[in-house]
């Protein structure tokens, strides 16, 4: 192999440091790509998911600071993942309100909200942080950590990247595994014959949202408690759109949003690497997640509607 | 009873339920704002005060309230125009961005004589705002793709050449993501600079009469043209306007496409207005803000603008509250979500709805169809 491109690979992307970056750029990506999973197999197109994250990250700081445990900061934002994705599910299906109009209005609200409190609670404006936050602490994997390389890759990370791994698989479980998500995916998929069949529509959609809260704000987590124990203003940067973008990319399965996520979390590192050695600005590489998903929606639908066409053709071709 | 008083009576009863809807909603939101503001420990009534005085008290609110609309005014008739025929174009926000860096462009690029110059960075504007609407209708369209996940998309990637743009190619400033300011030959006067006893120390501008132009042309245009029909049927029911021989094709897509350059104007405006150079993220959420307030006016075109315009204001009061009080102005953003809130939330109203005189005969139940993806 010819030993220019060994050293570009090895220098861009197949080093311990790019590896790590990769796993911890996607973990929050991943929970924002599983929010909009959970919601979308339910047939609801939920955009609120950034507002989610907002509020996460905020009560993540906030229940850290005020009850000194990183544990409490977690639960604070769990909570609040949970109330304002109930709020959003009862206005939305409950109260018959606009799905998209809900959501645009709490993703403005939680803007909102959250550069409020910031100000109102901590008297701080942008940014609020205190030594008295308490991170997530890394957790060593015992066996693994001593195994050369891949310790450095799969040890040291906060309880979230863990518990994200983990969601993945519990999620793929929930889908297609246990009776609950039979029924969340009969809904997501035919409402009408899911109702039929007995099967309550409604609370199944309301859960799901609830669901979406939990992920979403475990993003918001990550992004407070997880590196830098901070709260900035709008620090949910997007994420919120980008699950959308990967779950639409993983089409809907969680094993596909986690793969979208390492690459987009891949994709983002190298960006940043290239921004700091001056070989290319780092916005063409954060533009691609969603470049590439409009090109994904296209290929796919493009894809479906041949199958589709050719089908038809067979079915003639047999009359 | 004949048909045509019926109909009359239906409407009244429809807009009489609506702006009950309305004043509920404000109320109630209010309600919260002022809990708010006690555990803040200001006295409401007092904040309200300064809310209003901010927003038309003197000369000078009347006319930053001015300034804060006319973006608003633009973004609201651009979503006014999408969600009456069908669509729902999300994408204003970038739109916008996109129709006021290339205004900015055309602004310090060219030298001009002024009357060529500024209506060039206007069209330039509007072209490329509707530009920035394509792909997304014609995925729409052709793909059948939803416009709401694609808009959402092109904001992202509008954010980030708007950034590589001012960083790279367009930057003027070593300090500062910034471009060269705008030529005053493509400059829309700002009231002061016309007369300096004409709102002073605001930057409110003529652009303002732009944003009213485009209203009444809009109003002409769905009112009196084909197109406007067009629009108007489709977004009402697209199998029967399909059936009635109306292009859907041609109809989405040109909705689509105004939508994007109506909003791109808005940019355009807004730079050669008031900045008069693009500094990289001087702002965000006109699009957002101005969805929100063609929801407010009903998605009807003077029901927006008016919306657009108490927004306006209503920013410019909360600025005066913050000023004065030191109470955070995004509480007027807390204010709007909720009054969304409780106004899209028919469920909740459903007691209005049984008072005999506010019922309107005929109204939709949506079911769990609508909230399909």
């Amino acid at each position: 192999m010819d030993p220019q491109l060994v050293d570009i690979l090895q220098r861009y992307l197949f080093n311990v440091a790019n590896l790590q970056g990769m796993l911890r750029l996607a973990t929050p990506v991943v929970l924002a790509g599983l929010c909009a999973l959970i919601s979308s197999r339910a047939g609801i197109l939920n955009i609120a998911g950034e507002g989610f994250i907002l509020f996460g990250a905020w009560f993540a700081v906030a229940g850290s600071y005020f009850l000194h445990s990183a544990a409490a900061g977690v639960l604070a934002a769990i909570l609040s993942g949970l109330v304002v994705g109930g709020i959003f599910a009862l206005f939305s299906l409950k109260f018959r309100a606009h799905i998209i109009i809900m959501g645009i209005a709490i993703n403005i609200f939680a803007n909102a909200a959250t550069i409020f409190l910031t100000r109102a609670v901590f008297k701080q404006a942008g940014a609020f942080s205190d030594p008295s936050i308490q991170g997530l602490d890394p957790i060593h994997l015992p066996i693994i950590r001593n195994i050369p390389v891949v310790g450095d890759v799969l040890s040291g990370y906060s309880v979230i990247v863990y518990l994200t791994w983990i969601l993945i698989v519990a999620t793929t479980i929930f889908l297609y595994r246990t009776p609950w998500g039979l029924h969340l995916r009969a809904v997501g998929e035919n409402p009408q014959a899911a109702e039929t069949l007995g099967i309550n529509v409604q609370r199944i959609r309301f859960a799901a949202v609830m669901a979406s809260g939990f992920f979403a704000s475990l993003a918001g987590v990550y992004l407070s408690l997880g590196h830098l124990k901070m709260y900035t203003d709008q620090m949910a940067a997007g994420r919120g759109f980008i699950g959308m973008a990967v779950n639409t990319f993983g089409r809907g399965e969680p094993i596909g949003v986690f793969l979208a996520s390492l690459l987009f979390g891949l994709v983002d590192t190298i960006g940043w690497r290239l921004q700091g050695e001056r070989i290319m600005p780092v916005y063409f590489v954060s533009m691609l997640p969603y470049v590439a998903t409009l090109l994904a929606l296209t290929v796919f639908t493009l894809r479906q509607q041949q199958a589709r066409k050719q089908a038809a053709a067979a079915n003639t071709k047999e009359e | 009873m004949s048909n045509a008083s019926r109909a009359l009576q239906r409407q009244l009863g429809s807009a009489l339920r609506r702006s009950l809807s309305i004043v509920l909603s404000i109320a109630a939101s209010m309600v919260v704002g002022s809990l708010i503001m006690l555990w803040y420990k200001q006295n409401p009534l007092e904040i309200y005060g300064l809310l209003l005085k901010g927003a038309v008290g003197t000369q000078r609110s009347v006319f930053i309230s001015l300034q804060r609309a006319t973006p608003l005014i633009f973004t609201a008739i651009a979503s006014t125009i999408a969600l009456r025929a069908g669509v729902f174009n999300i994408g204003t926000e970038g739109q916008f961005f996109i129709g006021a860096i290339m205004g900015t462009y055309v602004g310090y690029a060219f030298k001009l004589p002024m009357v060529i110059h500024l209506p060039l960075a206007l069209l330039v504007g509007f072209l490329s705002g509707a530009a920035w609407a394509f792909v997304p209708a014609i995925m729409r369209q052709k793909l059948k793709v939803s416009e709401i996940i694609t808009t959402i998309m092109t904001n992202y990637i509008a954010t980030f050449l708007i950034s590589y743009l001012t960083n790279y190619p367009m930057r003027a400033s070593p300090v500062t993501d910034q471009t060269p300011p705008v030529e005053p030959t493509a400059r829309l006067a700002q009231f002061v600079e016309l007369n300096k006893n004409l709102g002073r120390a605001t930057q409110a501008h003529v652009g303002i009469f732009v944003a009213l132009a485009i209203v009444v042309l809009v109003y002409f245009v769905f009112k009196r043209t084909r197109l406007g029909y067009e629009w108007r049927m489709v977004g009402t029911s697209s199998s029967f306007s399909e059936f009635g021989g109306i292009k859907l094709d041609r109809a989405f897509i040109s909705a689509m496409l105004v939508s994007g350059g109506i909003a791109g104007l808005g940019g355009a405006v807004e730079i050669l207005g008031v900045w008069r150079t693009y500094k990289n993220l001087f702002a965000s959420g006109f699009g957002f803000r101005g969805l929100l307030a063609a929801l407010l006016g009903g998605q009807t075109v003077i029901g927006s603008t008016v919306a657009a315009l108490f927004y306006g204001s209503m920013e410019a009061g909360a600025l005066g509250v913050d000023w004065a009080a030191g109470v955070p102005r995004q509480l007027i953003d807390i204010l709007v979500g909720l009054v969304i809130f409780f106004m899209a939330a028919e469920g909740m109203w459903a007691f209005v709805q049984r008072i005999k005189w506010v019922r309107a005969p005929g109204t939709e139940r949506r079911t769990t169809k609508d909230l399909e993806v």
